[in-house]
């Protein structure tokens, strides 16, 4: 049975999504945090749930949505469960925020809504692994893309576990004294959510979108399989190691931390090689804005990756840390995030508005639905924000990252109000009448053995 | 035996139709003869045509771009067809009249591919067959063929997919 293979909510998601970045970004404008800020202050809190929560994995599990069907030609499990995760989520998320602001202000009893968001939140990661990982298993044989997202979603089980053991010790330390010092953990929570989950998935679908929309081979070799080994080894003992190293700091725990830190480098640095090997086997000569504009989220990834190793070098890993963590979320994923959006809204509109139209008269072409020109000069302003941000971030000067995030904030709204308009197809209904389809092919004669069409790229030919 | 060789690359330059001449040359083979052909692209159609009198294929793509393809009398042994793509009702594709329309979709973006298969779907004669090659699964072109009424079948090829979409009728 062939199912209608377009995820429902999915746009919901998206717009979801960006309200819950643009929130968290007016948090950082108006100075209630930025990243040297202490982690338990109930507005870093706020404002780091809304990122990673809010924007990172609503649009992550929204793309998979609609990605996961594509990658493995099955159907989700269901589409009301999807809508059944985004309402869990997002109201997990709302409940948590209530809850760190009650917490803060010294209402203890809206504490409650702290584990119970937090319990929702889980209740809606659970459904949407359930609706993903049933094609995903499903699917043979699996692709690469899929098993990076497979890969990715085991990461986001230990980043959600982590996370539910630290609100437990939080809320009952008093019960689980020798589970307290896990609290130490933050650092390998934030590598399992922003490394292993966010990252492994955004590349695994990178892996399927960069050669799609730039015709390129999508068959990566061994190159595309050492970036998935090499990168699930280097978190997975990165983080495990970390965690052990809490409660027995010897040589052994420190050295199997450094091999997995120095795997997770490697793995970035092949995959980066990779990408730009993808851009050069490209068969389509002209790069669209969006792949165009996502090599900024790519070198941002590349100064990641250098700086990191710098300051490791230097022993001084800690120091950056907040820096670094604003650019991998911004920069690399919140820059890969908003410039594939520019394609995927696009697409799924003209799908839905113009896919039952098909071969029964003009419709508008997927890119007569966005304006490149209204859409370019946010994608420069935002890669500049997030690059004056970050130095500020790195500097220690407050001033400057609200400086840095204002462009940031105005380019998310400016994007946004693209995307809304690609969804409501309004460039298209303003250029009307469309660009008529070519003359309609003569029908041909039928059970002929001699009607034969060579039809290649856009040269059609009968024969006599 | 030496095969016939028929170079169609200056023809098919000019935009020219060469499979009359193929067929005549077909029809000329001496028994146990194969035929070389010479062409500017690899012409996965014609497979199918020939395929169906019982030659076997081997394409080599040359450095310059060109390709060379020698047909092997009686060495066809029909591709097992294996459906990717389960469609809207059970079909068996051996039945279906010769394809009427070829479309070679390989190297268009998506949803060119779409756009072009619903085109020339829109314009066969009711119980006709399009056959279509493309890179990538469509998966979303499935649901409007589908509310269309056409019955479809998949098969996996090297690099890509071929489909035989038939209208009602």
């Amino acid at each position: 049975m062939i199912t209608n293979r377009l995820s429902r909510w999915t746009p919901h998601f998206f717009a979801s999504a960006l309200v819950n970045f643009i929130g968290a970004e007016m948090l950082m404008l108006a100075g209630v945090t930025w990243p040297a800020h202490a982690l338990g202050a109930a507005g870093t809190l706020i404002t780091i749930h809304l990122l990673v929560i809010g924007w990172l994995l609503l649009l992550v599990l929204g793309a998979l949505f609609q990605f996961v069907p594509v990658m493995t030609t099955l159907p989700l499990a269901s589409q009301t469960a999807a809508l059944a995760c985004l309402v869990a989520v997002e109201g997990g998320l709302l409940g948590m925020i209530a809850g760190f602001l009650g917490v803060a202000g010294g209402t203890p009893r809206l504490a409650w809504l702290l584990p119970a968001g937090g319990g929702a939140v889980t209740i809606g990661i659970a459904i949407a692994l359930w609706n993903v990982g049933v094609p995903l298993a499903r699917a043979r044989p699996s692709s690469l893309p899929g098993r990076m997202v497979m890969t990715g979603i085991a990461f986001l089980v230990a980043t959600v576990t982590l996370g539910l053991l630290f609100a437990a010790v939080l809320s009952a330390p008093a019960a689980m004294p020798r589970l307290t010092p896990i609290l130490a953990g933050v650092g390998e929570h934030a590598l399992s959510g922003l490394g292993g989950w966010f990252t492994l998935t955004a590349m695994g679908v990178s892996y399927k979108l960069l050669p799609m929309f730039m015709l390129a081979p999508e068959e990566r070799g061994a190159l595309g399989r050492g970036v998935h080994l090499v990168g699930a080894m280097g978190f997975a003992l990165a983080v495990v190691a970390g965690l052990a190293a809490i409660w027995r700091p010897i040589a052994i725990v420190i050295d199997i931390q450094r091999i997995g830190d120095v795997a997770i480098g490697l793995a970035v640095a092949l995959y980066l090689w990779d990408v730009r090997r993808i851009y050069r086997e490209r068969r389509r000569t002209a790069i669209e804005l969006h792949n165009r504009a996502a090599i900024g989220a790519f070198a941002f990834l590349g100064v990641a990756l250098a700086s990191a190793a710098i300051a490791a070098a230097a022993h001084r890993l800690g120091a950056i840390a907040p820096a670094l963590a604003f650019l991998i979320v911004f920069g690399w994923l919140g820059g890969l995030g908003i410039t594939q959006l520019y394609k995927i809204v696009p697409f799924l509109a003209w799908l839905v508005r113009y896919g039952g139209r098909l071969g029964r008269g003009p419709v508008p072409r997927v890119q007569d639905l966005v304006r490149d020109r209204a859409a370019l000069p946010w994608f420069i302003v935002y890669g500049a924000g997030v690059s004056i941000a970050t130095v500020a971030a790195l500097m220690r000067w407050p001033t400057a990252f609200r400086i840095g995030v204002a462009p940031i904030a105005v380019a998310t709204i400016g994007l946004a109000v693209e995307y809304w308009r690609a969804w409501h197809a309004t460039y298209a209904d303003a250029s009307r009448p469309v660009k008529p389809v070519p003359p309609a092919m003569p029908a041909p004669p039928a059970s002929r053995e001699t009607s034969l069409l060579i039809n290649r790229g856009d040269r059609p030919r009968w024969n006599p | 035996m030496e095969p016939l060789t028929l170079d169609l690359r200056e023809e098919l330059r000019r935009g020219g139709e060469p499979l009359p001449r193929i067929l005549q040359a077909v029809d000329q083979l001496a028994p146990e003869q194969s035929l070389r052909l010479l062409t500017t692209f690899e012409p996965l159609p014609l497979y199918a045509v020939l395929g169906r009198k019982g030659f076997g294929h081997d394409a080599v793509r040359h450095g310059d771009g060109d390709w060379e393809i020698r047909f092997q009398p009686g060495t066809n042994t029909a591709p097992a067809r294996t459906a990717v793509t389960p469609a809207t009702r059970p079909t068996s594709a051996d039945e279906w009249p010769t394809p009427s329309v070829f479309l070679d979709n390989r190297g268009l973006q998506p949803p060119e591919p779409m756009v072009r298969i619903l085109d020339a779907f829109e314009h066969l004669g009711a119980g006709a067959v399009l056959e279509a090659v493309n890179e990538r699964d469509p998966v979303f072109l499935y649901p409007e063929l589908q509310a269309r009424g056409a019955a479809i079948h998949t098969e996996k090829v090297q690099g890509g997919v071929r489909l035989l979409i038939r209208r009602a009728g």
